[in-house]
Parts: C-alpha cells; sequence; structure tokens
C-alpha cells in the first residue's frame, strides 16, 4: 500500500514538473507575441534597412545575414564535422588519434559561446583579416557548432547495425565504399536531423557574434559574406538595449521571427529525416 | 605438415593461429587446413572459437577494435596477411555467410549486386545476377520483382539472398557462420539442401552449433574448444570415433 502511495505522490510531482515545463515555454511565447504584435508588420519583416528610430526600421538585413550566416556554418561545420566523425567511428577507431580528438572536442564543447567569440575576435575578424563580417560570424558560429555536430555524426554512425557493416566488408567493399554506400545512407536520415538542430541553436546565439562586432544599425541587405556582421539575435540585443519603449516591441517581434527560423530548420530537419528514413526503407 | 584428411590439395592453411581481442584470447595456436572441394564443419561450444576461425580466413578480425591476429593464414599458398595483399581482394574469394541475414535496406538486385559493384564488375550485372540467384533457387520466384526492398523477403528468403550476393562474385570459398540459426526448420531445410547443392563447386567451411547438421553436411570436422583446435579429421571418425575426451562429451550432450 505504501508503495501505491509512493507512486501517487512522484506521479503528482512530477507530473506538476512537466505542467512547470510546457507552461514555462507557453508563458514565454505568449508574452513575446502580446509584446510583438504591434511591430508584427509585413513591412518590419522585410524592410531593406535598419533605422536608428523605431519607425520605419525593420529586421531584413538581420533576417538575410542570419540566413548568410547559417549557410556559411553549415558548409564549414558539416563536411568537417561529418568527416571528423567518420574518421573517428571508421578509421581510427579505439587509437590513440581517436582518443587525442576526442578529447579536444570535448575541451572545445565546453568552451562557453562568447569564448568562442573572443578567438573568433582574434582568429578570423584580425588575423585572417576578414574584419567584421559575415564570413567571420559563419566561422565563428562553425567552430560554436563543430562539437556538437561530431558527436551526433558519431551517434548516427554508430546507429547502423555492425552487422550489416560487417557484410559489406565481407563482400569486399572497401572502406571509403562502406563509409559512402552504407553508413552515410544509413545515417542520413539522424545525420540531417542532429544537424539541423545543431546549427538551429548556432544560429540562435548573440554573445560570439556581438564581441566580433556585429552592427546594429545597416541600411542595405547584405548581398555578400564580405558584408558587415548583421544577424537576428544581435539586433534582438541591440534593440532591448534602448530606452524607447517602442524598441521594446520590436525586439519582441525580432525575437519571434529568431524562433520561428530556429523553429522552422528543427522541424525541416526531421520532416527531412523521417523523408529520408522513408525512402531508405 | 597438415596433412589435409581427403587428401586433396588445401585452399586455406592456418599455422600456429592466434587471435586475441583487447588481450582475451579467441584463438589459440591453431593449424588446420581446409582442403579444396570439401565442406569442413566447424563444432563446438559457443565461445570456442568457431566464429574467430572463420573470421580470420577473410580477415574480418582486422575490423574488430582491439583485435590482435598472430601466425600465418594461407590462400592458395599466398600469406593473406602479406603486404602486398588488399583485404577487400581476399573477401571476394572467401565469401561469408553470417547467421543473420544482414541486408542492405535496398532493392534486391541492389544487394546481389553489391559486390559486384564495389569491385567494378559492372559489365555483365545482370548475368551474374540471375546465375547467383537462380543456383540459390530464387530467382524463378523474384525475377520480375528484382526492385522490391529486400527486407520484404520471408526470413528463409533473405537469408538466401545472402548466399546470392555471396556466390555472384564468384568466390573460391564459403564461410558459412551458422547459417541456419535464425530460420525455422523448413528454411533450415532448404538452406542444408542449397549448401547440399553447392559442395563440390566451392570449397566450404560450416561452422555450426547442430550437431546433426555437421554431421549431415560435412566431410570433415573440425571441433573446437577454448579456443584450442582439439582435434579434426573425417567426420565419420569424429563423430564415432573422437579420439579426445573432450570431443567425445561435447558429441554425446555431455557439455557442461
Amino acid at each position: 500500500m505504501r508503495a501505491a502511495r509512493d507512486r501517487d505522490w512522484l506521479g503528482g510531482l512530477s507530473g506538476a514538473a512537466a505542467v512547470l515545463s510546457g507552461g514555462a515555454f507557453l508563458t514565454l511565447m505568449g508574452f513575446l507575441l502580446i509584446d510583438a504584435l504591434p511591430a508584427l508588420q509585413l513591412d518590419f519583416l522585410l524592410s531593406p534597412s535598419t533605422s536608428r528610430l523605431p519607425d520605419g526600421t525593420g529586421i531584413g538585413p538581420a533576417v538575410v545575414g542570419s540566413a548568410w550566416i547559417l549557410l556559411i556554418a553549415a558548409a564549414l561545420a558539416l563536411p568537417v564535422g561529418i568527416g571528423t566523425a567518420v574518421y573517428l567511428e571508421e578509421y581510427a577507431r579505439r587509437r590513440r588519434t581517436a582518443t587525442a580528438v576526442g578529447r579536444a572536442l570535448d575541451g572545445l564543447a565546453a568552451v562557453p559561446p562568447v569564448v568562442h567569440g573572443v578567438v573568433g575576435l582574434a582568429v578570423f575578424v584580425r588575423a585572417l583579416g576578414m574584419g567584421a563580417t559575415i564570413l567571420a560570424g559563419g566561422c565563428t558560429l562553425a567552430t560554436l557548432a563543430l562539437p556538437a555536430v561530431v558527436s551526433t555524426a558519431r551517434e548516427a554512425l554508430r546507429s547502423v547495425s555492425p552487422e550489416v557493416r560487417l557484410a559489406a566488408y565481407s563482400l569486399g567493399a572497401t572502406k571509403w565504399q562502406v563509409v559512402r554506400r552504407e553508413l552515410l545512407p544509413t545515417a542520413a536520415p539522424s545525420l540531417v536531423a542532429g544537424s539541423c538542430l545543431t546549427l538551429s541553436r548556432a544560429i540562435g546565439e548573440a554573445a560570439p557574434l556581438l564581441v566580433l562586432g556585429a552592427v546594429s544599425f545597416i541600411t542595405f541587405v547584405p548581398a555578400a559574406p564580405g558584408d558587415p556582421l548583421v544577424s537576428l539575435p544581435t539586433q534582438v540585443f541591440a534593440w532591448t538595449t534602448r530606452a524607447h519603449a517602442d524598441f521594446a516591441a520590436l525586439a519582441a517581434a525580432a525575437s519571434v521571427a529568431l524562433l520561428a527560423a530556429m523553429v522552422g530548420l528543427r522541424l525541416a530537419g526531421a520532416v527531412l529525416g523521417r523523408a529520408l528514413q522513408r525512402s531508405a526503407r | 605438415m597438415n596433412r589435409s584428411a581427403s587428401g586433396r590439395s588445401p585452399v586455406l592453411v592456418a599455422e600456429d593461429l592466434s587471435v586475441s581481442f583487447a588481450g582475451k584470447v579467441a584463438l589459440e595456436g591453431v593449424s588446420l587446413a581446409i582442403p579444396r572441394g570439401c565442406l569442413t564443419a566447424l563444432i563446438g561450444p559457443e565461445g570456442g572459437g568457431k566464429s574467430t576461425l572463420l573470421r580470420s580466413f577473410n580477415r574480418l578480425n582486422e575490423l574488430t577494435p582491439g583485435a590482435v591476429t598472430a601466425g600465418i593464414v594461407r590462400l592458395n599458398g599466398v600469406d593473406i596477411h602479406q603486404g602486398g595483399v588488399d583485404a577487400a581482394t581476399v573477401r571476394r574469394k572467401v565469401g561469408m555467410v553470417f547467421p543473420e541475414a544482414t541486408l542492405f535496406p535496398r532493392s534486391i538486385f541492389d544487394n546481389v549486386a553489391f559486390g559486384l559493384r564495389a569491385s567494378g564488375q559492372v559489365e555483365e550485372l545482370h548475368n551474374r545476377i540471375e546465375e547467383a540467384l537462380t543456383t540459390v533457387g530464387l530467382w524463378s520466384g523474384i525475377a520480375d520483382t528484382l526492385d522490391a526492398r529486400a527486407l520484404s523477403l520471408a526470413p528463409g528468403d533473405r537469408q538466401r539472398l545472402c548466399f546470392a550476393r555471396t556466390l555472384a562474385l564468384r568466390p573460391e570459398v564459403l564461410l558459412l557462420d551458422e547459417p541456419t540459426t535464425a530460420l525455422d526448420s523448413a528454411a533450415t531445410a532448404r538452406i542444408e539442401s542449397l549448401v547440399h547443392g553447392l559442395k563440390g563447386d566451392y570449397t566450404i567451411v560450416l561452422a555450426t552449433s547442430g550437431r546433426r547438421q555437421a554431421a549431415r553436411l560435412s566431410e570433415l570436422t573440425a571441433y573446437l574448444e577454448g579456443g584450442e583446435l582439439v582435434e579434426h579429421g573425417p567426420t565419420e571418425t569424429i563423430f564415432t570415433n573422437p579420439r579426445d575426451a573432450r570431443t567425445e562429451s561435447y558429441l554425446t550432450g555431455r557439455f557442461r
């Protein structure tokens, strides 16, 4: 009887915790939307420039800037991260290099985003002479996302049944053929879903981009990686530091756009992953 | 050296072969010759070293992290661990079928074509696939549905497809690792008759925990226990008149 009562008690407590967690998200979204509603207009989303005044400003450049950053970070972090995972899982299993690289990645994962910004400032902005550009932002977020991409990719590669892997080798396939024809296609669904999740986290980061020197006022939509660094999260931050009450609504509206982009990316990853899985079966 | 029990020349020879995984010994000092065209059965309790010995013949052990091999394995007289020998080439000559049907999640055609495509033998792809599927007795049933997913086949047919996939490469040796262990009795009977039909055309090494299966199919039998080759010889001799007490107790079912 006592056990049963304990269970009820635990059930109630964990249920309350679950309601609290779900509630936190809904409350956040609710307040954000209420604040954002007055500013959420089409010309706000599409405006080609940000202004120092609340009127007539918008997030067009920031949206495009974030899209650029996403593309650059993905183009760098995905091949390097997946390549690293393939090497660690297939070529260097249990060897010393694998352990060393694994430790280094664990270290990289423990570095706070703002410190990535500091390193990015020293390496990409200054040493490599990129300046405070979208390119430098993309490179910095790529290093930020790299450890997560590697660990997601390793998980995905490990999910391929070892028997199927051995069967491929037993049929005279080379390592590269096994990786390309078996491991990557089979792991593709979780690779895609995991990568989108990781990248969606990365494009939500403001701290490293602020350190690099992101601008909050720009009169044109960035058209190339060499253009000044603008992004949604840094735009949100910039507006929250302004005293004028209208900026609160702008920050909220930009936050909604950022959230929508992140959720959209995750959803796209999940949907694409599932579609790949279906077509593989 | 190893007299091949049937008097025929050996295709595969293991000389003082030892294998360990991360320091744990799986095979110790095994010397055995596999004569050409014969079916040699490897029998013995689980963990006795049957699978490890099979996987020594096609260099599959080296894919397991921490595996260390000592001793020599010769295929047609050539040491397969020698510097210039390519593992993929060895595996094409020494094919393998696993306990569970390990099909790729693709079409029937793609599964059988896998090894041929991997080795660039794509000129007669369709003929080779037809030939392999005919040999295993699947062709008439699935000739029109080669694009169907391989995993949609019945378990027994899946295992036969694994045989076809291996045979498509026209190997010299077939390593069969408990090929019927996951199958019901009807499917087992079909696989056994397939193996029976392949005898003579191929040199076959069959690892099995089915004593009767070994007795039914093999000419030669080797008994392994604790990573050691206890004894080997003509199947009839091993089964009716084993020299070693361990073999006798295993065969009479008194083992453990």
